[in-house]
């Protein structure tokens, strides 16, 4: 007996003071508790048919901006029509995809979700999402989308999903910089490594991106990749190791800092504005913060330098409709925004390219440096797309930080993400 | 009804008073205890989280994690974190004990202040340190630099090696007040005549450290080392905001994997399974220490 109350009490111990690490669990069980209020309403209205609907709607935008505009979006909607009412809720990036993962084995979910595009297969193949090939068969915009954004919605050739808006990576560079070092724009790989070391001086490094171990990482990196002629899953070939090998080259020459493996987009932009950087690899959605906060950087922006083609990684969000009795309601919420006259009133605010061609091609017709994103973004391509993309991600990202870290060889970072990939693509 | 009053008559009563408190924790703690191991014996994905039929694979999830190179290289590496990080925080948590034991102006007001990096959230004391540690700009590498300690900047969070050391470092940072007002606690329960007839009979300063302080500490001692074994060993937040597992999972702790595998990879069985392997070794430390704290009990 008394044997039996020790090991309970040993339990008890250990589970007490697990409580913050293994609490997680149950604790943000708790936390999707709190959207149970929403789903209830929006489950017991079936009867009334004169009640409004009530529809939830989650995104992850931290930006005060995209915030309003999105909530302006969201008011003409609910403005326009007596059917539905849309309640949006902000989740944090960094808990987005646990708190849909939990609320999907919880079936406690909203009624539309806007996603991160790379993340849009593994949901759908979880099941959550509802099919939309024959729903939105007849509606007039889906010839319209370019075939990045629309790929990414797919997964075995149905749709789950329609575009938001899309951005892409480009080159951005200080024209000061380059200028006193007496060099052009790079264009492709060797001009670039060749720039790269001639800005490099005391306190500033000639060229950076975003190296994270994450997907972050990841999509800083698939330009080059895909710039030697390589797919998302072939990294173990002589393009893919070139690519690698070239980003060890930077680093070796003293060109890129190491510290890229801990810097996030947002933290390259802001070396990049210090003037501790004179080229660096971002997106459009910088481009606000950086004429607000450095109006006197002399900088631009052109096409990520090219090995055997012209690449660049598509970014961006996608709407998504989750599987139930709000279908039909919430469908037409995403009709309503994704409509081409209703994109044009709000996608600039974001600093998103719309995904739909007839209004990218309005956009933004004197900015000239918005103007070279939407040029850039015909060479994008999506991730994948493939439901397990996390964990290819995965293997891509660490055979970079592998190499710049020194502790592989690109030859052999190449060849143990190959075979991590072969795993996941073979079964 | 005979046997409930026999049960209720004696000190079984006890049972019951307890039993309110073991409901709550068989629900609110054994079942996700339970519902864990069942997940880690599943092959749950994206594929099946929401299909009624979840796979049974056994102890596959098990197999494949330990022929996973990282998964070992997790174990060591919250091994060698926990151990150092205790060695370090204990010695010099017990140094300062002693000092702040001495009677001197300002020891109450400074051993508040000590207790500062314990009270501040470990998120932000990571990302301050993170700040800290960075190569180019950060105060230690100017430091050093300045002290012609090193002549180039140490890439303290971007090398394998030292990204462990700066992480051991922070966490010994934290830790310290937390040893220091244990130990300290205990000091206050050793009566000073000891010490004084120890004086007569000749001790020196060491002979009393061993002879009197140690030995009347044995029970203080055990529990701050376990109880800091077990609250070091979980750690998760402070790698999670430094280093996030890298570079190249040399900071990958078993925490830090099981979230990763969880909400980044979508392997919701494989992060189970890890968090379960977590459990078991904390749970034999459980025993150990409740072995030594009845072993104590029994022998007063």
């Amino acid at each position: 007996m008394k044997r039996f109350l020790v090991v309970i009490l040993a339990l008890v111990i250990t589970v007490g003071l697990l409580a913050g690490c293994s609490g997680k669990q149950p604790s943000s069980k708790t936390d999707t508790g709190t959207s149970t209020p929403e789903t209830d309403t929006s489950g017991s209205d079936k009867e009334p048919a004169s009640e409004k609907k009530s529809l939830t709607l989650w995104y992850y935008w931290e930006t005060i901006k995209h915030q309003e505009t999105l909530d302006r979006v969201i008011k003409d909607f609910n403005s326009s029509q007596d059917k539905a009412e849309v309640t949006a809720r902000y989740i944090p990036f960094a808990d987005f995809k646990k708190v849909l993962s939990i609320g999907a084995a919880a079936t406690e979910l909203p009624d539309i979700v806007i996603i991160d595009s790379p993340d849009h297969a593994a949901y759908a193949a979880m099941g959550i999402f509802a099919d939309l090939t024959d729903k939105l068969k007849d509606w007039d915009g889906l010839d319209q989308y370019y075939e990045g954004p629309i790929n990414s919605c797919k997964l075995d050739g149905r749709l789950y999903g329609v575009p938001f808006g899309s951005n892409c990576l480009a080159l951005f560079y200080n024209e000061d910089m380059l200028k006193e070092a007496n060099c052009d724009v790079p264009t492709n790989w060797d001009e670039l490594r060749d720039v790269a070391k001639k800005t490099t001086k005391d306190g500033v490094f000639g060229f950076a991106m975003c190296c994270l171990q994450n997907e972050e990482g990841t999509f800083n990196f698939m330009p080059w990749m895909w710039s030697t002629g390589t797919s998302s899953f072939e990294i173990n070939n002589p393009n893919g190791i070139k690519a690698l090998t070239f980003v060890k080259d930077l680093i070796e020459d003293g060109s890129m800092s190491k510290e890229v493996i801990n810097w996030t987009q947002g933290d390259v932009m802001n070396q990049f504005i210090s003037g501790n950087i004179a080229m660096m690899i971002n997106g459009p959605w910088q481009v606000p913060t950086m004429r607000e906060q450095a109006p006197d950087l002399n900088w631009n922006v052109a096409l990520i330098p090219k090995d055997a083609q012209y690449a660049s990684v598509l970014g961006g969000e996608n709407f998504a409709v989750i599987k139930g009795d709000n279908e039909d309601a919430a469908l037409e919420f995403v009709k309503f925004a994704a409509d081409a006259e209703k994109l044009k009133s709000y996608i600039d605010d974001f600093g998103y390219i719309a995904a739909r061609r007839d209004v990218a091609e309005t956009q933004f017709t004197d900015d000239a440096i918005m103007k070279v994103f939407i040029d850039q973004l015909q060479y994008a391509q999506p991730r994948g797309p493939h439901e397990r993309w996390p964990e290819i991600s995965n293997a891509i990202s660490l055979a970079v930080n592998e190499v710049i870290t020194g502790a592989s060889t690109p030859e052999n970072a190449a060849s143990k993400a190959q075979n991590t990939i072969d795993g996941i693509i073979g079964k | 009804m005979n046997y409930i009053k026999k049960l209720l008559k004696n000190d079984n009563i006890g049972y019951v008073f307890v039993l309110p408190a073991l409901i709550y924790m068989a629900v609110f703690v054994g079942y996700p205890i339970l519902s864990n191991i069942v997940l880690s014996l599943q092959d749950v994905t994206v594929r099946t989280i929401n299909s009624p039929a979840k796979p049974f694979i056994g102890l596959n999830n098990y197999v494949e994690l330990f022929q996973d190179g990282v998964l070992r290289t997790s174990i060591v590496n919250t091994f060698t974190f926990t151990v150092l990080c205790i060695i370090f925080q204990f010695t010099i948590g017990f140094a300062l004990a002693l000092v702040f034991n001495n009677k001197f102006s300002f020891a109450k007001p400074v051993r508040g202040l000590i207790m500062m990096p314990w009270m501040i959230p470990i998120t932000i004391t990571a990302l301050m340190y993170k700040f800290m540690f960075s190569s180019n700009v950060g105060i230690i590498n100017f430091i050093l630099k300045s002290l012609h300690i090193i002549q180039q900047p140490v890439d303290w969070l971007t090398q394998p090696g030292t990204a462990m050391a700066a992480l051991i470092i922070t966490n010994v940072w934290i830790g310290i007040p937390f040893n220091m007002i244990l130990i300290s606690t205990g000091l206050t329960t050793i009566p000073d005549d000891i010490y004084e007839s120890a004086s007569i009979d000749g001790a020196n300063r060491i002979q009393k450290f061993f002879r009197i302080t140690v030995p009347m500490l044995k029970s203080t001692i055990a529990s701050v080392l376990i109880l800091g074994f077990i609250y070091t060993f979980k750690v998760f937040d402070l790698v999670y905001v430094m280093t996030n597992g890298g570079p190249v999972n040399s900071t990958q702790t078993l925490s830090t994997y099981s979230y990763k595998m969880s909400f980044d990879l979508f392997k919701y069985s494989q992060g189970a399974t890890i968090a379960n392997i977590l459990f078991v070794i904390l749970f034999i430390v459980s025993l150990l220490y409740l072995k030594i704290f009845f072993a104590e009990e029994g022998t007063k």
